[in-house]
C-alpha cells in the first residue's frame, strides 16, 4: 500500500512538469500576444517589452528559464496583473472557489446520496420516478440557465437574497444552489444504479441469509459497494470544483480560480495560464490517488500491492 | 410513462414561472429601475469594466483602469466633468508659448501625495521621464512622444556628434513641415538646459547596428553624413521636461499639438512619488506600498473582487471632495452587472453595458438611461493591398451598399456615420468641415448633399461596382454579381454578439445591394489583433475607435505615418503633409479646415466604411449627482455626490449633459478661477508692455 502510494506520489512531478510543457507549446502555437492591442504598438515599444520579458530570446532558453523555475514552483510575475506572483493569484483565489466547490458538493452529497439510496430501495415507486426526473432535470438545465432564474426569482423577484458579489452567506446560497444542482442529479442517478445492482448481487443475499437485520445489510454491505461509482466520479468532480467553475463564477462575479484561469487563456497570460494549469493538474492526480486509495477501504475485493 | 409526465408536468411549470417572472419584471410601472434607494453614507459603488492591470499609472492603457486611476492620481489637468476640457489640477495656471510648442505650468502651492509630501515640478519631470524609461516597457509612452527627444530615448536612440562638437540635425535629413510662427527670442538668463530645447531639433538615430544599416542602407547621405561621427545615446535627462523651479513645470514639444493639454489628463501623465517608486519597484503599486496623488487613496484592493478607495486629506483639493468612499468593482459581466444595478447594490456603471435584450426595457428610465454621442466611431477597414480590395471603385461601392439608417435600427444605441470624425462631439470642427467639404465637393463638381447621401445609394453601388470589372446583374427580384471573387474577401471580427450582429447585418446588404456573399469569419480576440494589425486579413475587418482625446486628430492620425494603426494597407505621404500643415497652424478654425481637407482626402481613397457613432449606453441611479455621460466616459470623481434629498433627484431629464448643477458649476469655476485670473493678469501685462 505505502509503496503504492509513493510511486504515485512520485510520478506527479514529471507528470505536472510534462503537462506544463504541453502547455506551454500550446501558449506559443496560439497567435498573439499579451501586449496586443488594438491600438498597434510602435515597434521601439514592442522592442522594449520584448526585451523586458526576454521574448527576444530563442525559444529553447525561454522554455529552459521557465520550466528550470518552474520545476522548483516558481512561476514567476504576472504578465498582466504588473508586480502579482502567479503563487500569490492562485493562493488569492483558490479559497474563494474552494469555498463555493466544496459547500456545492457536500449539498450535492447530501440530497444525491439520500435521493439516490430511497430511489434504489423503493424502485419503480412514485419516489424513484420523481427523483429521477428530477435529476434528469438537474442534468439538463445548465448552469448558466438555472443560475440567472434563481437570480430571477429571488434576487430582482423576492430581493431576499443578492444577485452576485462575494460576501457573507447570503452571497452563497444562490452559487451554491446552482453548482450544486448538476452534481446532485449526477450523484442521485450513480447511487440508484450502483445501489440497485449491489443490492442484487450475491453478497447482499448472503448477508440476508445469515439473518443480518436489513439495516446491517444496507449500510454495511450494500452501501459501501453501491458508492464505488459515486467515490470514482468524486475525485475528478471535485478537483474540478476546487479549481473554480467559470461559468458559476461569472453570473455571480465570484473572484474564484476559474474565471482568472479563462482570463489569463484570453490575455495570454503565459505564467499565470501555466500555474493554474499545474495546479489543477496536480490536484487532480492527487485526488484521482484518494480516490484510488479510499478504494481498499471501501471494496474488499480490492487490494495494493 | 409516469416519469415521462412527470417531466412534461414541470418542465411546463418551469417554463411558465420563468416566462411569469420574466413578465413581472419588464413591465415599467415604477419611476426608477429596480431598487432606488440612496445610501446612507457617502460611498458610492461603480463598476468599471475588468479588473485593472496595475495601479501604476504608467503602465495600463485601458479605460476601466483609467476611471480608477483618475481617483488615485491628480495630473497637471483634469478633465470637465461634462465637456472634459483641461480645468487645472496640480497645475493651477499654464501658457503656451513659441507657437504652440511650449508649455509652461505653474503648480499650486499646497499639491500633496498620500503620504504628505509636497508634489514639485520635480515630480512632473520624474513621472514623465519615467514613463519613457525602455526598460519600464510603457504601452503608453508614444501618447507623448511629441515631447521633444522622448520618443528617441524611449526608442534607444542616439545623436550623432561630429569631430568638431556639431550634431547633425533633423531638418537636414527629413523634410518637415515649417511652423507657421517664428520662434520667439529666449529670454536672458535662461537655463542651459532651455536653450538645449530650444535649439534646432537634432537627428537622432537607432543605436543597434542592425537598425542603424537597415537605415543607412536607404539613405546614402545619411550614411556618408554619419561618417566618423560619434553616436550619443539620448538620455532621459534630454527629453523636454524641465523644472524651471519648484513650482514652474516646461515642456517642450518638437512640433506644436494643438490637443496637447488635453492629453494632459491621460494616467499616463498623472504624478508618482519617486521615493517610494524607486524604493519598491516593479511592487510600488501594491495596496501595501502604493502613495498616490488623487483624491482618493487606496484603502483595500482585493483583486476581481473590489477595490476600495477613500477620500485622501491631503489632496490639495480635499475640502471640495464630496464622496468619502468609493467602491469599484470589477466585472465585465453584462447581465450580472444589470442584475446588481436592479436590485440596488450599485449605484452606476460603466459605458456599452446594457445589453441588447434589455435595451428596450431600460431605455424607458430616462432618468437612468444614459445614451450620448461618444469620442468614438465604429467601422470596418479594407485591406488595400490584396486584389479586389485594392480598386478604389470597389472599396466605394461596398461602402455605398449599406444601409446606416437600417444599421441605426439594428444597432440601437449607434447614429449612422459617413465620415471617419465622429459628429456630435466637435461642433466647430463639424462647421469647418461642412465649409471644406462644400468648397472641395464643389471643385471635384460634386456637393455636400452628394457626399451625406453615401449614407446609403445602392444604385451608385452597383454602377461602381460595373464600371470595376465585376458586372452587378439583376436576377429575379435581386441581385447578382457572378465574377466577383468572394473568396477571396471576407468579414472577420473579433467574437461578440453586438459584432456578430454587425456582420450579418454587412453581409446581408451586401446580398441584398450587390448580390454578392462575403463570407463571415469569427475569431477570439487576440487572434484577431495580429491579423489585423499586420493587415493579413482578406477584405473586411471590425475595428471600433475610442479617441484618446478631445479633438479630431485622435482619429486622423489612425492613417499618419508609414507604421500606422490604421490597419487597412494604406499610407500616403500627402495626407502626414496636410495634418502635419493642419497641426502647425495655431488659428483654432483654420486648422480645423486644414484637418477636415485631410479627412475628405483620406476619405475619398475609401479605406475603411464607417459604420455609426457609438452613444455612451449606461445607467445611474437618480440620486448620484455631478455624474455626466461625457464623450470618454472618464468622471473626475470629486465633483460626483450622493443626493439624499428625493426632490432633488433627476427627474424627466432630458439631456442630462445640458443640465445646469449649481453645485458641480460652483466646484468646476472655482478651480477654473486661477486660469482665468492668470490669463487675465497676462492681458494686462500685455497692454501695458511698452513697445520694442
Amino acid at each position: 500500500m505505502l509503496v503504492f502510494i509513493l510511486r504515485r506520489l512520485l510520478l506527479i512531478v514529471p507528470m505536472a512538469l510534462l503537462v506544463v510543457t504541453l502547455t506551454w507549446a500550446l501558449i506559443r502555437v496560439a497567435p498573439g500576444t499579451f501586449y496586443d492591442s488594438e491600438k498597434k504598438l510602435p515597434p521601439a515599444i514592442e522592442q522594449n517589452i520584448r526585451t523586458k520579458y526576454g521574448l527576444d530570446k530563442p525559444w529553447y532558453t525561454q522554455y529552459w528559464l521557465m520550466i528550470s523555475n518552474v520545476a522548483v514552483g516558481d512561476f514567476g510575475d504576472s504578465l498582466k496583473y504588473i508586480g502579482q506572483s502567479v503563487n500569490e493569484i492562485i493562493w488569492r483565489h483558490l479559497p474563494y472557489s474552494a469555498t463555493i466547490g466544496v459547500l456545492a458538493y457536500l449539498l450535492a452529497l447530501i440530497i444525491g446520496l439520500s435521493a439516490g439510496i430511497i430511489a434504489a430501495l423503493k424502485q419503480n415507486s412514485r419516489f424513484d420516478y420523481g427523483a429521477m426526473a428530477a435529476a434528469m432535470l438537474g442534468l439538463s438545465v445548465p448552469n448558466f440557465v438555472l443560475g440567472p432564474i434563481l437570480v430571477l426569482v429571488f434576487a430582482l423577484g423576492l430581493y431576499i437574497l443578492p444577485p452576485a458579489r462575494w460576501g457573507g452567506i447570503s452571497g452563497l446560497v444562490l452559487p451554491v444552489i446552482t453548482l450544486a444542482a448538476i452534481y446532485a442529479a449526477y450523484i442521485a442517478r450513480l447511487t440508484r444504479a450502483g445501489m440497485l445492482e449491489v443490492m442484487r448481487s450475491d453478497y447482499i443475499r448472503t448477508a440476508r441469509a445469515k439473518g443480518l437485520d436489513e439495516k446491517t445489510v444496507l449500510l454495511k454491505h450494500g452501501l459501501r459497494g453501491g458508492i464505488i461509482p459515486v467515490v470514482s466520479y468524486t475525485g475528478p468532480a471535485l478537483a474540478g470544483l476546487l479549481a473554480g467553475t467559470v461559468v458559476v463564477e461569472k453570473v455571480f462575479a465570484i473572484p474564484g480560480l476559474g474565471n482568472i484561469f479563462i482570463q489569463s487563456v484570453l490575455n495570454r497570460d503565459e505564467p499565470l495560464t501555466l500555474g493554474i494549469v499545474a495546479f489543477l493538474s496536480i490536484l487532480v492526480m492527487v485526488f484521482n490517488l484518494i480516490v484510488d486509495i479510499s478504494y481498499g477501504f471501501l471494496d474488499p475485493r480490492i487490494r495494493y500491492e | 410513462m409516469k416519469a415521462t409526465r412527470f417531466t412534461t408536468f414541470s418542465l411546463a411549470l418551469f417554463i411558465t414561472l420563468s416566462l411569469l417572472l420574466s413578465g413581472c419584471t419588464s413591465s415599467a410601472k415604477n419611476q426608477y429601475f429596480g431598487q432606488t434607494v440612496a445610501p446612507s453614507e457617502n460611498v458610492f459603488r461603480y463598476i468599471t469594466g475588468s479588473e485593472p492591470e496595475s495601479l501604476d499609472p504608467a503602465i495600463p492603457n485601458g479605460q476601466p483602469e483609467a476611471r480608477i486611476l483618475m481617483a488615485l492620481y491628480d495630473g497637471l489637468i483634469e478633465y470637465h466633468p461634462v465637456t472634459m476640457e483641461p480645468i487645472p489640477a496640480v497645475a493651477e495656471s499654464w501658457e503656451v508659448k513659441e507657437g504652440g510648442t511650449e508649455y509652461i505650468f505653474h503648480l499650486r502651492k499646497n499639491a500633496k501625495f498620500s503620504n504628505g509630501d509636497p508634489i514639485t515640478a520635480n515630480d512632473f519631470v520624474y513621472t514623465i521621464r519615467r514613463g519613457f524609461r525602455p526598460e519600464l516597457a510603457s504601452r503608453n509612452a508614444s501618447l507623448g512622444y511629441y515631447i521633444k527627444y522622448s520618443e528617441a530615448y524611449n526608442s534607444g536612440f542616439a545623436f550623432a556628434k561630429g569631430t568638431d562638437g556639431k550634431f547633425l540635425l533633423k531638418k537636414d535629413f527629413v523634410d518637415m513641415v515649417e511652423a507657421s510662427t517664428p520662434q520667439e527670442a529666449t529670454p536672458a538668463g535662461d537655463s542651459d538646459f532651455h536653450k538645449f530645447l530650444d535649439e534646432p531639433e537634432r537627428l537622432t538615430v537607432p543605436t543597434s547596428d542592425k537598425d542603424l544599416l537597415k537605415l543607412t542602407d536607404s539613405d546614402p547621405k545619411l550614411k556618408t553624413a554619419l561618417q566618423g561621427r560619434e553616436l550619443v545615446p539620448v538620455r532621459a535627462e534630454d527629453i523636454g521636461v524641465e523644472a524651471v523651479d519648484d513650482y514652474t513645470f516646461r515642456i517642450k514639444l518638437y512640433q506644436p499639438a494643438p490637443y496637447f493639454m488635453g492629453l494632459l489628463g491621460h494616467q499616463f501623465f498623472r504624478v508618482v512619488d519617486q521615493k517610494v517608486v524607486e524604493k519598491f519597484g516593479d511592487r510600488w503599486s501594491r495596496p501595501e506600498n502604493i502613495v498616490t496623488s488623487g483624491s482618493f487613496k487606496v484603502l483595500e484592493h482585493l483583486p476581481y473582487d473590489k477595490l476600495v478607495v477613500v477620500k485622501d486629506l491631503n489632496n490639495w483639493d480635499a475640502a471640495n471632495v464630496k464622496l468619502d468612499q468609493i467602491e469599484f468593482y470589477p466585472l465585465d459581466e453584462q447581465t450580472t452587472m444589470m442584475n446588481l444595478y436592479k436590485s440596488g447594490r450599485i449605484d452606476a456603471i460603466y459605458n456599452h453595458t446594457v445589453p441588447a435584450p434589455w435595451f428596450d426595457q431600460v431605455s424607458q428610465y430616462k432618468d437612468e438611461y444614459l445614451l450620448s454621442p461618444e469620442n468614438a466611431s465604429e467601422f470596418y477597414v479594407i485591406n488595400v493591398k490584396k486584389p479586389p480590395m485594392d480598386n478604389q471603385k470597389v472599396r466605394e461601392a461596398f461602402a455605398l451598399a449599406v444601409d446606416r439608417d437600417a444599421f441605426e435600427k439594428l444597432r440601437r444605441t449607434y447614429k449612422p456615420l459617413v465620415d471617419f470624425v465622429p459628429f456630435g462631439i466637435y461642433p466647430k470642427y463639424e462647421e469647418a468641415r461642412d465649409k471644406i467639404y462644400t468648397q472641395e465637393l464643389k471643385k471635384q463638381g460634386s456637393s455636400l448633399d452628394e457626399w451625406k447621401a453615401r449614407k446609403f445609394n445602392p444604385e451608385k453601388a452597383r454602377k461602381l461596382m460595373t464600371e470595376a470589372g465585376f458586372p452587378v446583374q439583376q436576377s429575379g427580384s435581386g441581385w447578382s454579381c457572378p465574377s466577383f471573387p468572394v473568396e477571396s474577401v471576407s468579414i472577420t471580427y473579433n467574437t461578440s454578439e453586438s459584432n456578430k450582429s454587425t456582420a450579418e447585418f454587412a453581409q446581408a446588404q451586401w446580398k441584398q445591394n450587390l448580390g454578392i456573399t462575403v463570407p463571415i469569419k469569427n475569431m477570439e480576440f487576440k487572434t484577431f489583433l495580429p491579423l489585423l494589425n499586420k493587415v493579413d486579413y482578406e477584405g473586411f475587418g471590425r475595428r471600433g475607435w475610442v479617441g484618446d482625446y478631445m479633438d479630431p486628430y485622435t482619429f486622423l492620425y489612425l492613417f499618419y505615418s508609414p507604421n500606422n494603426t490604421g490597419a487597412t494597407g494604406w499610407w500616403d505621404p500627402k495626407y502626414d503633409r496636410m495634418l502635419d500643415e493642419a497641426n502647425n497652424t495655431i488659428d483654432e478654425q483654420e486648422r480645423y479646415e486644414k484637418l477636415a481637407a485631410a479627412e475628405l482626402y483620406m476619405m475619398q481613397k475609401q479605406i475603411v466604411i464607417p459604420l455609426g457613432v457609438p452613444g455612451t449606453s449606461w445607467l445611474k441611479k437618480p440620486y448620484v449627482k455631478g455624474l455626466y455621460p461625457n464623450p470618454g466616459t472618464l468622471h473626475p470623481w470629486k465633483f460626483v455626490y450622493i443626493e439624499r434629498d428625493s426632490a432633488k433627484w433627476d427627474k424627466n431629464v432630458d439631456n442630462l449633459m445640458s443640465e445646469k448643477n449649481p453645485v458641480v458649476e460652483e466646484q468646476v469655476s472655482a478651480i477654473m478661477r486661477t486660469q482665468e485670473e492668470f490669463v487675465k493678469s497676462k492681458q494686462g501685462e500685455t497692454k501695458s508692455a511698452p513697445v520694442e
